[in-house]
């Protein structure tokens, strides 16, 4: 690595393109470029989510109804879970990690480059599979597709193959990208990057490829046996043939309950760079809030059972899923207490940012507080299964990816394009969205609690009680969807006609501030030597102090390395 | 939604008691929100402090944290073990089942529930007990997964092919209570419904007898069309 720079306000054009931008992207190893890949197709999944949610929605909002039938239902519901989780939510949150980590410790690429270029691709190739089903007939099996109903006796068409080779196509990729972030992080740290002194995001990142490393597999193995079964008749999960259906539930929780707490690490990661910058405070205590990401994604992820307090599974399982569900709310709440605390005694400067990051903290809040609920065994059996847990799901996930995502998305929008997204755009899409978010998700968890209506159920019967959360539901997911597509159109406008940000858009602690607006292939002309936790305001007042003592006025200097 | 049965008592003061844990929870996060998001907004003009905290105000926050998990846990296991306690038959309840519980099996089936009972009758859709009588419906399933939902009289248990799952309940009244399977199991999973008519004891024997008789007479009706070589 380079010694300290002398010059680090040092300015080298970029390198000519050489060939069409497409090939370029098509053919890059960079980890921005595959970082974009990753993001942008997260987001025309969150879109085709929105469309199957309204869809679904549409369908029941009113008894009875007969909009869908009952099977094209259940594919909404399939292809909806699918791509909700492994087509937006995980890429999304991978995709910025992949982006920003290694900018944010100082690294001129990524240790195993090929290896995230073939993880990326591979969600790419996994969602073309999934929704190659079209092309014959799509899943449906389920959010989770659980055994037997996945096999291939009672669904013998290729669905559920489909389902089985796009999410493991994806997972794999998933996997590919974070074996290359770990190892990015262990090894490509710049001189002085400690990881005492590693950005929460990298922290955040580092957590979540370790996280991936452990459930990715769990996945992979799961998914391997299900198309055994249903292709070289297997009987992993086949109950009366000596198998186990539970087998499948508890692979596969171990996977969805760990990509849940992926997301949310992801999202507080983001919160916890964004909230210190826009109000110009240090984070009240760092180690306090790593170390409680790091005890939510092993903690969280040894709770997977409590997706199955129904299933005929001993009492003390039970009870050892609720303690560690129930565990999560010291993590939690210290990370809430540390946000706060940050904030009190700082300058608000209320950008788009701090706002959807609010707003994720207000959702996760919300659907943490029920998922609690649900941690506890009686509730359980009386909460899970119903709407209510639907609802709990989203506030949490639509929270931290949608909320959480869409803030780190504004957050770093500048350094990937070099400009900013519209603020007045940014706050109607906000406030839409966090209208539609509650009016969407309050009535659901009201019907399920106190009706007790089901989940991931094509009707419901009138007389029943529901009948109006219901609608109401409906009106909201419109709401919600109406917001989502306003930040959409507002990231497409603002790529090519937003405000033009310097290198250093928001003040940032962190090292992705140091770079170019878009960074450079290389990421750095120079590197400097981190001496803090916060060395881009080292760099910052360094400038300031040499500036002051220059004889040429500061401003003919391009503050750029 | 009104509790019916022992275990549904228990299970319904657990909601409120997580109710107004997750109230405080959530308005305690709000609160927090917004009011440092409004106190400490950029144009009051103060300089922002570049202190942070220190490791004895996290310890002091970590386990104000963790006395309220642990609050919460024990009271969650007391209820839930009050949850599963099996109750005694009642004095107003069928009096075969007073020294052990009536042992019902509930099979899911795509997408129907069939109720067998004690005297080898059996009904479908419909499962017909005694009130103020201790039943132990034993959940199997002939396919794929079903969650058997009756929630006024007891919290919902999953059915899995290969395993047999347990509900308990007492029913306190006379009546129907509805329910409907909870787990996705295929097309016509949201019309697989249930239905529990609490009668008396007396109304009870009656119907499994009958029940009995006419699946009887049927089954002699279609065995003799066998034997005299017709096609039922």
């Amino acid at each position: 690595m380079s010694a300290p720079a002398r010059n680090p306000e040092l300015v080298v054009g970029g390198f000519p393109p050489r060939r069409a931008r497409w090939v370029e992207i098509a053919t890059s190893a960079d980890h921005k470029d595959l970082g974009r890949v990753l993001i942008t197709g997260a987001l025309g999944f969150l879109f085709i989510a929105a469309v199957e949610l309204l869809l679904m929605r549409l369908q029941l909002a009113v008894p009875e109804n007969t909009f869908l039938s009952p099977v094209t239902f259940n594919r909404m519901l399939s292809l909806y879970g699918a791509t909700a989780i492994f087509l937006f939510a995980v890429p999304f949150a991978l995709g910025f990690f992949y982006y920003v980590a290694p900018l944010q410790i100082g690294a001129r690429g990524t240790a195993l480059p090929r290896l995230g270029q073939i993880g990326a691709w591979l969600f790419i190739a996994g969602a073309t599979v999934l929704y190659a089903g079209f092309l014959f007939t799509p899943t449906e099996a389920g959010v989770n597709p659980l055994a037997p109903l996945s096999e291939i006796a009672f669904l013998p068409n290729n669905g559920v193959d489909a389902w089985a080779a796009a999410t493991g196509l994806a997972t794999l990729g998933f996997v590919l990208v974070a074996v290359d972030l770990a190892a990015t992080l262990r090894r490509l740290r710049a001189p002085g990057m400690a990881w005492r002194r590693l950005p929460v995001f990298s922290w955040a990142a580092a957590i979540c490829s370790w996280l991936l490393l452990v459930i990715g597999p769990v996945m992979l193995a799961a998914i391997t046996m299900l198309l055994i079964d249903r292709n070289f008749e297997g009987i992993f999960f086949a109950g009366d043939a000596g198998g186990s259906p539970l087998l499948w539930q508890h692979l596969s929780w171990i996977f969805f309950t760990g990509a849940y707490m992926l997301i949310l690490i992801f999202a507080l990661g983001a919160i916890a760079e964004i909230v210190p910058a826009l109000v110009r405070r240090p984070l009240f205590n760092r180690g306090a809030v790593i170390g409680s990401l790091a005890a939510i994604a092993v903690v969280g992820t040894l709770a997977w059972m409590q997706n199955m307090y129904t299933a005929p599974i001993g009492i003390g399982w039970m009870y050892f899923a609720m303690i560690m569900s129930l565990a999560l709310i010291v993590p939690f709440g210290l990370i809430f207490f540390n946000l706060i605390a940050t904030i009190a005694g700082g300058t608000v400067k209320m950008r788009a940012p701090l706002l959807f990051a609010a707003g994720a903290l207000v959702a996760i809040a919300v659907g943490l507080a029920s998922e609690m609920n649900h941690s506890m065994v009686a509730l359980g059996w009386r909460l899970q299964h119903t709407t209510d847990s639907t609802a709990a799901t989203h506030f949490a996930l639509v929270g931290g990816a949608v909320f959480g995502g869409f803030a780190a998305l504004h957050w770093w929008f500048p350094k990937m394009t070099g400009r900013t997204m519209g603020e007045t755009l940014a706050r109607l899409s906000f406030w839409t969205m966090l209208l539609g978010t509650l009016v969407a998700f309050v009535p659901l968890m009201l019907a399920g609690a106190e009706d007790g209506q089901v989940a991931d159920a094509y009707k419901f019967f009138g007389n029943t009680g529901v009948d109006a959360y219901n609608l109401i539901a409906t009106i909201g997911a419109f709401i919600l969807v109406a917001g989502i597509v306003m930040t959409l159109v507002n990231a497409i406008l603002s790529r090519e006609g937003g405000a033009p940000a310097g290198h250093d858009a928001w003040g940032g602690d962190s090292l992705e501030w140091f770079a170019l607006s878009p960074p450079e292939p290389h990421n750095f002309d120079v590197l400097p030597d981190v001496r803090s936790a916060r060395p881009m305001r080292d760099i910052r007042e360094a400038i300031a102090h040499r500036s002051a003592r220059a004889e040429q006025p500061a401003a003919e200097r391009q503050p750029v390395a | 939604m009104t509790p019916h049965s022992p275990g549904t008592d228990q299970i319904d003061t657990l909601l409120w008691i997580g109710f107004i844990a997750a109230a405080i929870l959530i308005v305690a996060v709000v609160a927090g929100l917004l009011y440092v998001l409004r106190r400490y907004r950029a144009e009051r003009g103060a300089e922002p402090r570049q202190v942070t905290g220190g490791r004895r105000i996290q310890l002091r926050v970590g386990a104000a944290l963790g006395a309220f998990a642990a609050v919460l846990l024990i009271l969650s296991i007391v209820y839930t073990d009050k949850a599963r306690e099996t109750p005694l038959t009642g004095t107003a309840g069928l009096q075969v089942a007073h020294s052990e519980p009536l042992k019902i099996q509930a099979t899911g089936q795509q997408w129907l529930w069939r109720y067998d009972y004690p005297n080898e009758s059996f009904s479908y859709y419909k499962l017909v007990v005694p009130v103020d009588t201790t039943v132990e419906l034993d959940l199997v399933s002939t396919d794929v997964v079903h969650t058997w939902d009756v929630p006024d009289l007891a919290g919902k248990r999953d059915a899995v092919p290969g395993k047999t799952n347990r509900v308990i309940f007492r029913a306190d009244e006379e009546g129907a209570y509805d329910g409907q399977a909870a787990t996705l199991s295929g097309q016509a999973y949201a019309a697989m419904r249930t239905e529990v008519e609490v009668v008396s004891p007396e109304e009870y024997e009656a119907f499994v007898e009958s029940q009995k008789k006419e699946i009887q007479a049927a089954q002699d009706r279609v065995v003799g069309l066998i034997e005299n070589g017709e096609t039922p």
